[in-house]
């Protein structure tokens, strides 16, 4: 078997670093949060600082007392300064001189809700700073309860499924593209079953960060939240760029570029039926969010279509 | 009055500073597991799908074979579901309790 | 005193807090600007664009942002400013409990103006009072060369191996940010000279990328005490060492304000005032002129808050007849104003004795001569052991 082993997958050309976290920490089983932050930390390096923020990452990038998770130098924040403390540190290592690459980390709440200000600020001061939101849409560190990443639809604590309410009643906020009207060197969506394509962007990343403001949004499924099966998160990650619900995307200095094109989308309703907090659906309310998602895609379509 | 006599302090810094290259903070997952996967060594075809999509990256090459590495594994079955051969099946744990030395 | 005076300048409050920032030479500068301190920020971004300011200078989005810059650039080694005001200093609340929490060194000017509820774009020290358990040294200042002077030694106090907390230089707006008044601007070497001991002392944490070491791990357990414990020893040191600095500055200056407190005429006297800020000069003169009549009364000016000058202040206070104490903010929950409730804690060590509360100068309120003489009057009567009012709103 030797010879086949040569051969393994091409997202490992692009690690740089050896995986920097411990190998146990307490991410639930089937969290791909966790690979996501792995991922990040090989192709990253040991010399990345990472900065992170109460959250599902918070007890896995900040340490306890003088020890730690983790072989990165990091800063904890308060959820309202991800990116403002980022900027404080870029901002003083480039005056000091310092090369240093600095990594955000946080989730959707933290990046689409308290700390969208400052996300906002600092990508329009073109601070060099890669920020990177997983996405799991909602607040599941505290105990599942919606975000403006929840799609309409979706049952969580504080949208629960009752007599008068379908769960969710509003769409989800269009981060990527907030960000992309930003007008800032590197936008890019990822996600974890489609490591090459990540990798690629991580990487690009890197190197983007040096003209300015970098934005990832990760699609991140939680199994506990969304009552996925811990073996199926990055199933669903699939089933989310197969129905275009969640395309792969990225653009750099204006070029807008679908990076994984699906041929034949599927209907969203095949992603749906692999997620319990959608149950609950009828096929009215799928139609809703199928009609949305669609919108959403003809949108990045368009901006495709123009050429730079 | 204050606080002027010296006090004695456990950790050297001032402020809640940790330091990564003291030993790493680390849980023993594998606890948690419930079921274990077993790799099928004569259907594998060592593509290192298991391996590049595994959260905690447990699994590691060792001559020429895959290795997980039980202590982390939390037993989510990604590995598995993800194989192309359909090389790796998750097995009770229940079925290795003589395994435990009590 | 080495250092000589050469370049007088008739300049606001502000101006002189940015003319102090530019000498110490601050790696970055975050700030958001708000009224009445809009001519501070302005005046270091001219500073910047001319040149003559050498630092990053970060225009954020709104004032919490601008205290966490100001953190995190501390936190990676360097030196920062940052200021506010009132509605500012709330909105960046989270994270100034996270600066001092952090140990940085950072220092702020607060221009002092009422807080939100009552939206008044004016005067008051509420702001200051509303954020006092933040764990931040507070310090109230008088006049526009106290605010240049006491910027300057902010930074020797904060960036001091043993102290490393956060210092919050607060002047009264409107009364200071825009008063004019001629103001001795330091050289460049001096101040250069005043701050070099810093570089003589070891090293705090810095975060560096590859090193491995993280900024801001859970406190757990005896941990989290620990951190608390050490965090408020370093604020029990910070007031010797403020009064060493203040000395320090007066020999290379020629300028000095007393440390933590000034106290006047107070050696013979049978009954004080205690008071802080702008109010403290017409509270001079009143003094005097009481002291014409015969009345033994002296004057303490109140410069450390946080922490508060609790042996300095028994030094002085022990002993006398009555004691009044003036506040430009209120107390909620103790029907009285602050710095008379911290004043009133010491009597556990200073003995009881009437103390009389008196809260002026609220909202641009002027806290004229009239007013403290009629305080001077109320504090005599009670020395007296006569009938006296506890709390005294003014006008």
């Amino acid at each position: 078997m030797a010879e086949k082993l040569n051969k393994l997958p091409k997202v490992t050309e692009y690690f740089c670093d050896e995986d920097q976290f411990s190998p146990g920490n307490a991410c639930c089983p089937g969290c791909i949060m966790e690979l996501n932050l792995r991922l990040v930390s090989k192709i990253m390096g040991k010399d990345s600082i990472l900065l992170g923020t109460p959250g599902c990452s918070a007890p896995t990038i900040h340490g306890q007392n003088d020890r730690a998770w983790h072989k990165h130098s990091y800063y904890a924040c308060v959820m309202t300064g991800v990116a403002s403390s980022a900027t404080g540190l870029a901002r003083y290592y480039k005056k000091a001189g310092i090369d240093a690459t600095i990594v955000c980390h946080t989730g959707d709440g933290c990046a689409q809700d308290i700390g969208i200000q400052t996300i906002s600020g600092a990508a329009e001061r073109n601070e060099n700073i890669i920020y990177i939101c997983y996405d799991n849409e909602g607040y599941m560190n505290t105990g599942v309860q919606r975000s403006s990443a929840t799609p309409y639809g979706a049952a969580t604590s504080t949208t629960p499924v009752g007599l008068k309410s379908i769960g969710k009643t509003t769409n989800s906020k269009n981060m990527p593209m907030i960000m992309a009207m930003h007008d800032i060197p590197y936008v890019a969506t990822a996600t974890l079953s489609h490591l090459e394509d990540y990798a690629k962007k991580l990487t690009k990343a890197k190197e983007m960060v040096k003209q300015g403001f970098v934005y990832l949004h990760v699609f991140c499924p939680c199994t506990v939240g969304w009552k996925v099966k811990p073996d199926s998160s990055i199933t669903v990650c699939r089933a989310a760029v197969q129905s275009n619900y969640f395309p792969l995307w990225e653009v750099g200095n204006g070029a807008y570029r679908i990076t994984q094109p699906v041929a034949k989308p599927k209907p969203i309703n095949e992603m749906l039926k692999l997620i319990g907090k959608f149950n609950h659906l009828k096929d009215q309310e799928i139609s809703v969010l199928q009609q949305q998602s669609d919108n959403r895609f003809s949108i990045l379509q368009a901006l495709c279509s123009i050429r730079a | 009055m204050g606080l002027k006599k010296e006090e004695k302090y456990i950790y050297k810094y001032e402020a809640c500073w940790s330091d990564g290259n003291n030993p790493l903070l680390c849980l023993n997952t594998g606890d948690w597991r419930t079921s274990r996967p077993v790799i099928n060594n004569e259907i594998c075809n060592g593509c290192g799908i298991c391996m590049t999509f595994c959260p905690p990256q447990c699994i590691s090459i060792k001559d020429d074979y895959f290795l997980i590495n039980l202590g982390f594994c939390k037993g989510c079955g990604i590995c598995a579901k993800e194989c192309p051969k359909k090389a790796i099946t998750m097995t009770q744990e229940g079925d290795y309790a003589d395994d435990c030395k009590i | 005193m080495t250092a000589r005076s050469k370049n007088i300048k008739v300049i606001t409050g502000n101006t002189a807090a940015a003319y102090a920032v530019l000498r110490c030479r601050p790696d970055v500068v975050s700030a958001y600007p708000i009224t009445p301190q809009s001519e501070l920020v302005e005046q270091l971004a001219k500073f910047h664009a001319d040149g003559l300011l050498d630092c990053e200078y970060v225009a954020v989005e709104g004032e919490n942002s601008a205290q966490n810059v100001a953190c995190a650039a501390v936190m990676a080694g360097g030196r920062a400013f940052t200021a506010t005001s009132s509605y500012g200093l709330v909105y960046m609340y989270d994270t100034m409990l996270q600066t001092s929490g952090y140990r940085a060194p950072l220092v702020m000017v607060n221009v002092n103006r009422e807080p939100p509820g009552i939206h008044a774009v004016y005067s008051g020290q509420q702001d200051m009072i509303c954020t006092r358990d933040s764990g931040w040294i507070q310090i109230v200042v008088e006049n526009c060369q106290e605010i240049l002077d006491t910027i300057i030694m902010s930074y020797r106090l904060a960036e001091d191996y043993d102290i490393q907390l956060p210092v919050m230089v607060n002047y009264d707006g409107y009364y200071l940010s825009f008063l004019a008044e001629s103001v001795d601007i330091p050289e460049q070497e001096d101040v250069d000279r005043f701050l070099a001991p810093l570089k003589e002392q070891p090293q705090r944490m810095k975060l560096v990328a590859g090193a491995g070491t993280g900024c801001g791990s859970h406190g757990i357990g005896m941990g989290f005490v620990e951190y608390r414990k050490k965090h408020m020893a370093a604020m029990e040191r910070s007031k010797e060492l403020w009064d060493k600095i203040d000395q320090d500055f007066k020999n290379e200056f020629g300028r000095g304000y007393g440390g933590q407190i000034e106290s006047y005429r107070c050696d013979d006297a049978d009954i004080v005032l205690v008071a802080t800020g702008s109010a403290v000069g017409t509270a001079r003169t009143v003094i005097d002129a009481k002291r014409e009549q015969g009345i033994k009364v002296g004057l303490v000016k109140l410069r450390f808050f946080r922490p508060f000058p609790v042996e300095k202040l028994c030094h002085i206070l022990k002993g006398k007849k009555a004691i009044g104490v003036l506040d430009r903010s209120i107390c909620f929950g103790w029907n009285c104003g602050p710095v008379f409730q911290e004043v009133c804690a010491l009597t556990r060590h200073i003995g009881i004795m009437p103390m009389l509360s008196f809260i002026d100068g609220l909202a641009n309120m002027d806290i004229t001569k009239e007013h403290i003489s009629g305080m001077v009057d109320e504090i005599y009567k009670a020395s007296q052991n006569k009938p006296y009012q506890e709390l005294t709103w003014l006008p």
